[in-house]
Protein backbone atom coordinates (compact mmCIF):
# COMPACT_ATOMS: atom_id res chain seq x y z
CA UNK A 1 0.00 0.00 0.00
CA UNK A 2 1.35 3.44 -1.01
CA UNK A 3 1.89 5.53 1.97
CA UNK A 4 -1.41 7.95 2.58
CA UNK A 5 -0.30 11.99 1.25
CA UNK A 6 -0.08 14.42 4.14
CA UNK A 7 -3.22 16.51 4.81
CA UNK A 8 -0.89 19.27 3.70
CA UNK A 9 -1.04 23.01 1.61
CA UNK A 10 -0.51 20.81 -1.66
CA UNK A 11 -3.92 19.17 -2.02
CA UNK A 12 -5.84 21.93 -2.96
CA UNK A 13 -8.98 22.48 -0.91
CA UNK A 14 -12.47 22.41 -2.12
CA UNK A 15 -14.55 25.22 -1.52
CA UNK A 16 -16.77 24.22 1.85
CA UNK A 17 -19.41 25.73 3.48
CA UNK A 18 -20.32 24.31 6.96
CA UNK A 19 -22.85 25.01 9.19
CA UNK A 20 -21.36 26.18 12.50
CA UNK A 21 -22.77 23.28 14.50
CA UNK A 22 -21.15 20.82 12.48
CA UNK A 23 -18.72 18.37 14.54
CA UNK A 24 -15.97 17.29 11.57
CA UNK A 25 -12.76 15.70 13.27
CA UNK A 26 -9.72 16.86 11.69
CA UNK A 27 -8.71 12.86 10.25
CA UNK A 28 -11.64 13.49 8.34
CA UNK A 29 -10.81 14.17 4.52
CA UNK A 30 -12.42 16.70 2.20
CA UNK A 31 -10.90 16.69 -1.39
CA UNK A 32 -11.73 17.57 -4.66
CA UNK A 33 -12.27 20.94 -6.70
CA UNK A 34 -16.47 20.96 -6.40
CA UNK A 35 -18.44 22.77 -3.46
CA UNK A 36 -18.90 20.77 -0.45
CA UNK A 37 -21.97 22.33 1.87
CA UNK A 38 -22.65 20.46 4.78
CA UNK A 39 -25.46 21.72 6.99
CA UNK A 40 -26.34 22.06 10.72
CA UNK A 41 -25.30 19.53 13.73
CA UNK A 42 -23.90 16.74 11.16
CA UNK A 43 -20.75 14.89 12.42
CA UNK A 44 -18.24 13.90 10.16
CA UNK A 45 -16.24 11.21 12.21
CA UNK A 46 -12.30 10.87 11.69
CA UNK A 47 -11.21 9.32 7.96
CA UNK A 48 -14.55 9.65 6.29
CA UNK A 49 -13.62 10.99 2.72
CA UNK A 50 -15.66 12.96 1.12
CA UNK A 51 -14.42 13.53 -2.53
CA UNK A 52 -15.87 16.28 -4.72
CA UNK A 53 -13.47 15.39 -7.88
CA UNK A 54 -16.43 14.75 -10.27
CA UNK A 55 -19.34 16.83 -8.49
CA UNK A 56 -20.59 18.87 -5.57
CA UNK A 57 -21.74 16.85 -2.15
CA UNK A 58 -24.55 18.21 -0.52
CA UNK A 59 -25.00 16.79 3.05
CA UNK A 60 -28.00 18.14 5.16
CA UNK A 61 -28.80 18.71 8.63
CA UNK A 62 -28.53 16.03 11.29
CA UNK A 63 -26.08 13.30 9.75
CA UNK A 64 -23.74 11.12 10.83
CA UNK A 65 -20.80 10.27 8.36
CA UNK A 66 -18.90 6.95 9.76
CA UNK A 67 -15.37 6.49 9.46
CA UNK A 68 -13.89 4.72 6.38
CA UNK A 69 -16.83 5.71 4.10
CA UNK A 70 -16.19 7.51 0.45
CA UNK A 71 -18.19 9.47 -0.85
CA UNK A 72 -17.98 10.85 -4.35
CA UNK A 73 -20.58 11.84 -6.78
CA UNK A 74 -20.42 10.34 -10.14
CA UNK A 75 -20.50 13.13 -12.03
CA UNK A 76 -21.29 17.22 -12.39
CA UNK A 77 -24.94 16.43 -11.31
CA UNK A 78 -23.33 15.81 -7.96
CA UNK A 79 -24.93 13.87 -4.56
CA UNK A 80 -27.49 14.98 -2.24
CA UNK A 81 -27.23 13.07 1.38
CA UNK A 82 -30.68 14.90 2.73
CA UNK A 83 -31.57 15.61 6.47
CA UNK A 84 -30.82 12.89 9.36
CA UNK A 85 -29.27 10.18 7.10
CA UNK A 86 -26.94 7.61 8.76
CA UNK A 87 -23.83 6.76 6.80
CA UNK A 88 -22.02 3.75 8.57
CA UNK A 89 -18.28 2.19 8.30
CA UNK A 90 -16.76 1.17 4.96
CA UNK A 91 -20.13 2.39 3.01
CA UNK A 92 -19.47 3.52 -0.39
CA UNK A 93 -21.96 6.23 -1.59
CA UNK A 94 -21.98 7.25 -5.03
CA UNK A 95 -25.73 8.40 -5.35
CA UNK A 96 -27.94 10.55 -3.71
CA UNK A 97 -29.56 9.04 -0.32
CA UNK A 98 -33.08 10.56 1.07
CA UNK A 99 -33.83 11.77 4.09
CA UNK A 100 -34.15 9.16 7.61
CA UNK A 101 -32.73 7.12 5.95
CA UNK A 102 -29.85 4.15 7.09
CA UNK A 103 -26.84 3.43 5.13
CA UNK A 104 -25.04 0.49 7.07
CA UNK A 105 -22.24 -0.89 7.36
CA UNK A 106 -20.11 -1.69 3.88
CA UNK A 107 -23.33 -0.78 1.28
CA UNK A 108 -22.21 0.34 -2.10
CA UNK A 109 -24.65 2.76 -3.55
CA UNK A 110 -23.64 2.65 -6.88
CA UNK A 111 -23.27 5.64 -9.86
CA UNK A 112 -26.25 7.61 -9.67
CA UNK A 113 -28.53 5.35 -7.59
CA UNK A 114 -31.16 6.71 -5.37
CA UNK A 115 -32.19 5.76 -2.25
CA UNK A 116 -35.57 7.21 -1.08
CA UNK A 117 -36.91 8.35 2.08
CA UNK A 118 -36.59 6.66 5.79
CA UNK A 119 -34.72 3.69 3.89
CA UNK A 120 -32.93 1.15 5.34
CA UNK A 121 -29.87 -0.28 3.12
CA UNK A 122 -28.87 -3.50 5.74
CA UNK A 123 -24.89 -4.49 6.38
CA UNK A 124 -23.18 -5.13 2.50
CA UNK A 125 -26.10 -4.64 0.43
CA UNK A 126 -25.94 -2.80 -2.50
CA UNK A 127 -27.73 -0.50 -4.84
CA UNK A 128 -27.00 -0.80 -8.48
CA UNK A 129 -25.69 2.04 -10.83
CA UNK A 130 -28.63 4.06 -11.45
CA UNK A 131 -31.38 2.31 -9.62
CA UNK A 132 -34.29 4.01 -7.78
CA UNK A 133 -35.41 2.64 -4.11
CA UNK A 134 -38.40 3.86 -3.34
CA UNK A 135 -39.38 5.19 -0.23
CA UNK A 136 -39.39 3.49 3.33
CA UNK A 137 -38.15 0.25 1.69
CA UNK A 138 -35.91 -2.07 3.81
CA UNK A 139 -32.95 -3.89 2.38
CA UNK A 140 -31.41 -7.12 3.94
CA UNK A 141 -29.82 -10.30 3.98
CA UNK A 142 -28.68 -10.92 0.53
CA UNK A 143 -30.41 -8.33 -1.55
CA UNK A 144 -34.37 -9.40 -0.22
CA UNK A 145 -36.63 -6.14 -0.31
CA UNK A 146 -39.60 -5.19 1.93
CA UNK A 147 -41.49 -2.36 2.47
CA UNK A 148 -41.19 -0.69 6.23
CA UNK A 149 -45.19 0.33 7.26
CA UNK A 150 -44.19 0.74 11.32
CA UNK A 151 -44.18 4.38 10.78
CA UNK A 152 -41.80 5.06 13.07
CA UNK A 153 -39.52 7.74 11.67
CA UNK A 154 -40.11 10.51 13.64
CA UNK A 155 -38.72 8.24 16.62
CA UNK A 156 -35.56 7.10 14.99
CA UNK A 157 -34.80 11.07 14.40
CA UNK A 158 -35.18 11.50 17.74
CA UNK A 159 -32.80 9.25 18.69
CA UNK A 160 -30.32 10.35 16.52
CA UNK A 161 -30.49 13.75 17.19
CA UNK A 162 -29.32 12.39 20.83
CA UNK A 163 -26.76 10.30 19.24
CA UNK A 164 -25.89 13.52 17.52
CA UNK A 165 -25.72 15.43 21.26
CA UNK A 166 -23.40 12.30 22.41
CA UNK A 167 -21.27 12.50 19.62
CA UNK A 168 -20.42 16.05 19.82
CA UNK A 169 -19.06 15.65 23.32
CA UNK A 170 -16.93 12.91 21.81
CA UNK A 171 -15.85 13.94 18.78
CA UNK A 172 -13.24 16.85 18.43
CA UNK A 173 -14.07 19.18 16.01
CA UNK A 174 -11.70 20.98 14.09
CA UNK A 175 -13.80 22.73 11.30
CA UNK A 176 -11.50 25.84 11.08
CA UNK A 177 -9.25 22.77 8.81
CA UNK A 178 -11.25 22.54 6.36
CA UNK A 179 -12.98 25.86 5.08
CA UNK A 180 -10.98 28.52 3.21
CA UNK B 1 18.02 -2.56 28.87
CA UNK B 2 15.35 -0.47 26.23
CA UNK B 3 14.00 -2.72 23.55
CA UNK B 4 15.82 -2.22 20.04
CA UNK B 5 15.41 0.45 18.50
CA UNK B 6 14.06 -0.84 14.81
CA UNK B 7 12.27 1.46 12.03
CA UNK B 8 10.43 -1.68 11.05
CA UNK B 9 6.67 -1.23 10.45
CA UNK B 10 5.73 -2.54 13.84
CA UNK B 11 6.01 -0.77 16.61
CA UNK B 12 6.50 -3.48 19.66
CA UNK B 13 5.43 -2.31 23.43
CA UNK B 14 6.29 -3.64 26.89
CA UNK B 15 3.65 -6.50 26.93
CA UNK B 16 4.57 -8.16 23.31
CA UNK B 17 1.72 -5.90 21.56
CA UNK B 18 2.70 -5.30 17.57
CA UNK B 19 1.07 -2.16 16.43
CA UNK B 20 1.23 -1.19 13.00
CA UNK B 21 2.47 2.33 12.04
CA UNK B 22 -0.09 2.41 9.49
CA UNK B 23 -3.12 1.80 11.97
CA UNK B 24 -5.15 4.25 12.66
CA UNK B 25 -5.82 4.27 16.72
CA UNK B 26 -8.34 6.82 18.71
CA UNK B 27 -8.43 7.47 21.99
CA UNK B 28 -5.49 5.12 23.00
CA UNK B 29 -6.06 6.48 26.26
CA UNK B 30 -9.01 4.12 26.56
CA UNK B 31 -8.01 0.89 24.86
CA UNK B 32 -6.27 -1.82 26.87
CA UNK B 33 -4.06 -4.61 25.44
CA UNK B 34 -3.58 -7.40 26.92
CA UNK B 35 -0.43 -8.59 25.55
CA UNK B 36 1.24 -10.37 22.48
CA UNK B 37 -1.65 -8.84 20.51
CA UNK B 38 -0.66 -8.02 16.63
CA UNK B 39 -2.56 -4.98 14.60
CA UNK B 40 -1.92 -4.70 11.34
CA UNK B 41 -1.84 -2.15 8.64
CA UNK B 42 -5.23 0.30 8.43
CA UNK B 43 -6.94 -1.43 11.15
CA UNK B 44 -8.95 1.44 13.01
CA UNK B 45 -9.78 0.85 16.26
CA UNK B 46 -12.72 3.58 17.72
CA UNK B 47 -11.42 4.02 21.60
CA UNK B 48 -12.17 7.78 21.39
CA UNK B 49 -15.92 6.46 21.48
CA UNK B 50 -15.86 5.95 25.32
CA UNK B 51 -19.16 5.90 28.00
CA UNK B 52 -20.83 9.45 28.06
CA UNK B 53 -23.13 8.79 30.95
CA UNK B 54 -21.48 8.79 34.66
CA UNK B 55 -19.40 5.48 34.48
CA UNK B 56 -20.68 3.17 37.19
CA UNK B 57 -18.02 2.25 40.32
CA UNK B 58 -16.52 -0.56 38.26
CA UNK B 59 -16.33 0.45 34.60
CA UNK B 60 -13.97 2.93 34.64
CA UNK B 61 -13.13 4.82 31.26
CA UNK B 62 -12.23 1.96 29.37
CA UNK B 63 -13.91 1.54 25.81
CA UNK B 64 -11.86 -1.39 24.16
CA UNK B 65 -9.93 -4.30 26.37
CA UNK B 66 -8.48 -6.55 23.99
CA UNK B 67 -6.98 -9.79 25.37
CA UNK B 68 -3.42 -11.52 24.80
CA UNK B 69 -2.60 -13.55 21.86
CA UNK B 70 -5.26 -11.80 19.50
CA UNK B 71 -4.68 -10.85 15.82
CA UNK B 72 -6.31 -7.87 13.93
CA UNK B 73 -5.63 -8.20 10.49
CA UNK B 74 -5.90 -5.59 7.39
CA UNK B 75 -8.32 -3.02 7.27
CA UNK B 76 -10.70 -4.58 10.25
CA UNK B 77 -12.37 -2.16 12.01
CA UNK B 78 -13.43 -2.49 15.84
CA UNK B 79 -15.81 0.49 17.42
CA UNK B 80 -17.73 0.44 20.43
CA UNK B 81 -21.23 -0.49 20.39
CA UNK B 82 -23.63 2.50 21.50
CA UNK B 83 -27.40 3.14 22.42
CA UNK B 84 -29.69 4.99 23.36
CA UNK B 85 -30.66 4.49 27.09
CA UNK B 86 -32.77 6.45 29.50
CA UNK B 87 -32.90 9.15 27.06
CA UNK B 88 -28.93 9.67 26.66
CA UNK B 89 -26.68 8.18 24.20
CA UNK B 90 -23.90 6.14 25.13
CA UNK B 91 -21.02 4.17 23.58
CA UNK B 92 -20.37 0.80 25.95
CA UNK B 93 -17.06 -0.34 26.61
CA UNK B 94 -16.16 -3.22 24.01
CA UNK B 95 -14.46 -6.95 25.33
CA UNK B 96 -12.82 -8.97 23.78
CA UNK B 97 -10.63 -12.22 25.14
CA UNK B 98 -7.66 -14.19 24.03
CA UNK B 99 -6.94 -15.26 21.05
CA UNK B 100 -9.19 -14.07 18.96
CA UNK B 101 -8.91 -13.34 15.20
CA UNK B 102 -10.37 -10.81 13.64
CA UNK B 103 -9.74 -11.04 9.19
CA UNK B 104 -9.71 -8.54 6.81
CA UNK B 105 -12.13 -5.82 6.27
CA UNK B 106 -14.35 -7.25 9.45
CA UNK B 107 -16.49 -4.23 11.39
CA UNK B 108 -16.83 -5.45 14.51
CA UNK B 109 -19.26 -3.59 17.23
CA UNK B 110 -19.99 -6.81 19.60
CA UNK B 111 -20.17 -5.93 23.13
CA UNK B 112 -18.81 -9.02 24.05
CA UNK B 113 -16.55 -11.48 22.46
CA UNK B 114 -15.05 -14.43 24.42
CA UNK B 115 -12.04 -16.35 23.75
CA UNK B 116 -10.54 -18.74 20.85
CA UNK B 117 -13.10 -16.77 18.32
CA UNK B 118 -12.35 -16.80 15.14
CA UNK B 119 -13.75 -14.40 12.52
CA UNK B 120 -13.23 -14.74 8.77
CA UNK B 121 -12.58 -11.95 6.40
CA UNK B 122 -15.21 -9.23 5.69
CA UNK B 123 -17.65 -10.33 8.19
CA UNK B 124 -20.04 -7.45 10.45
CA UNK B 125 -20.84 -8.02 13.99
CA UNK B 126 -23.72 -6.10 14.93
CA UNK B 127 -24.32 -4.24 17.29
CA UNK B 128 -23.82 -5.08 21.02
CA UNK B 129 -23.70 -9.15 19.84
CA UNK B 130 -22.32 -11.39 22.58
CA UNK B 131 -19.79 -14.18 20.90
CA UNK B 132 -18.95 -16.93 23.55
CA UNK B 133 -15.87 -18.89 23.72
CA UNK B 134 -14.80 -21.30 21.08
CA UNK B 135 -16.90 -20.14 18.08
CA UNK B 136 -16.05 -19.72 14.40
CA UNK B 137 -17.56 -17.18 12.07
CA UNK B 138 -17.60 -18.13 8.45
CA UNK B 139 -16.41 -15.15 5.69
CA UNK B 140 -19.18 -12.55 4.88
CA UNK B 141 -21.25 -13.05 7.91
CA UNK B 142 -23.12 -10.50 8.72
CA UNK B 143 -24.19 -11.02 12.87
CA UNK B 144 -27.51 -9.31 13.67
CA UNK B 145 -27.22 -6.64 16.52
CA UNK B 146 -27.99 -8.19 19.83
CA UNK B 147 -27.78 -11.85 18.70
CA UNK B 148 -25.98 -14.25 21.25
CA UNK B 149 -23.90 -17.26 20.04
CA UNK B 150 -23.43 -19.95 22.31
CA UNK B 151 -19.61 -21.95 23.02
CA UNK B 152 -18.69 -24.31 20.13
CA UNK B 153 -20.95 -22.58 17.40
CA UNK B 154 -19.95 -22.49 13.98
CA UNK B 155 -21.92 -19.36 12.06
CA UNK B 156 -22.97 -18.37 8.51
CA UNK B 157 -25.22 -16.37 6.02
CA UNK B 158 -26.87 -13.41 6.44
CA UNK B 159 -28.07 -12.41 9.11
CA UNK B 160 -25.73 -15.07 10.45
CA UNK B 161 -26.70 -18.23 12.20
CA UNK B 162 -25.68 -21.11 14.00
CA UNK B 163 -25.39 -24.00 11.22
CA UNK B 164 -23.23 -26.59 12.97
CA UNK B 165 -21.06 -27.46 16.36
CA UNK B 166 -17.79 -27.30 16.37
CA UNK B 167 -15.79 -30.46 18.48
CA UNK B 168 -14.63 -29.88 21.63
CA UNK B 169 -11.03 -30.19 20.17
CA UNK B 170 -12.43 -26.99 19.07
CA UNK B 171 -9.98 -24.83 21.01
CA UNK B 172 -6.32 -26.13 19.41
CA UNK B 173 -7.13 -25.08 16.31
CA UNK B 174 -8.35 -21.71 17.06
CA UNK B 175 -5.74 -20.54 18.94
CA UNK B 176 -3.45 -17.84 17.92
CA UNK B 177 -0.36 -18.14 19.92
CA UNK B 178 2.52 -17.82 17.34
CA UNK B 179 0.83 -19.73 14.62
CA UNK B 180 3.51 -19.84 11.39
CA UNK B 181 1.20 -18.20 9.03
CA UNK B 182 -0.01 -15.36 11.01
CA UNK B 183 3.77 -14.40 12.08
CA UNK B 184 5.19 -15.02 8.74
CA UNK B 185 3.21 -12.21 7.37
CA UNK B 186 4.61 -9.59 9.40
CA UNK B 187 7.84 -10.22 9.64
Amino acid sequence: MPPKPRPSEAVAKPPTVLASSVVIAEAASLTGTFPIKIGANTVIHPRAKLTSAQGPITIGEHCIICERTQICPPGAEGLVIEDGVVVEVNAVVEGSVGAGSVVEVGVRIGKGGSVGLNCKLGPLTKVLEGEVIEDNTVIFGSGQRRVDASGTADARRRLLERHIESLRVLIPSNPSKFVN
Amino acid sequence: MPPKQTKGEYIETDTGNKVSRKSVILGSQNIILGGKTIIQADCTIRGDLRRTVAPGQNSGNVAIAVGRYCFLSRSSVLRPPGRTHQKTFSYYPMKIGDHVFVGEGCVVEAALIGSYVHIAKDCVIGKFAIIKDCVKIEEGTVIAPNTVIPSFSLVSGRPGVVIDELPETAQEGLECRSPNHLMRSIR
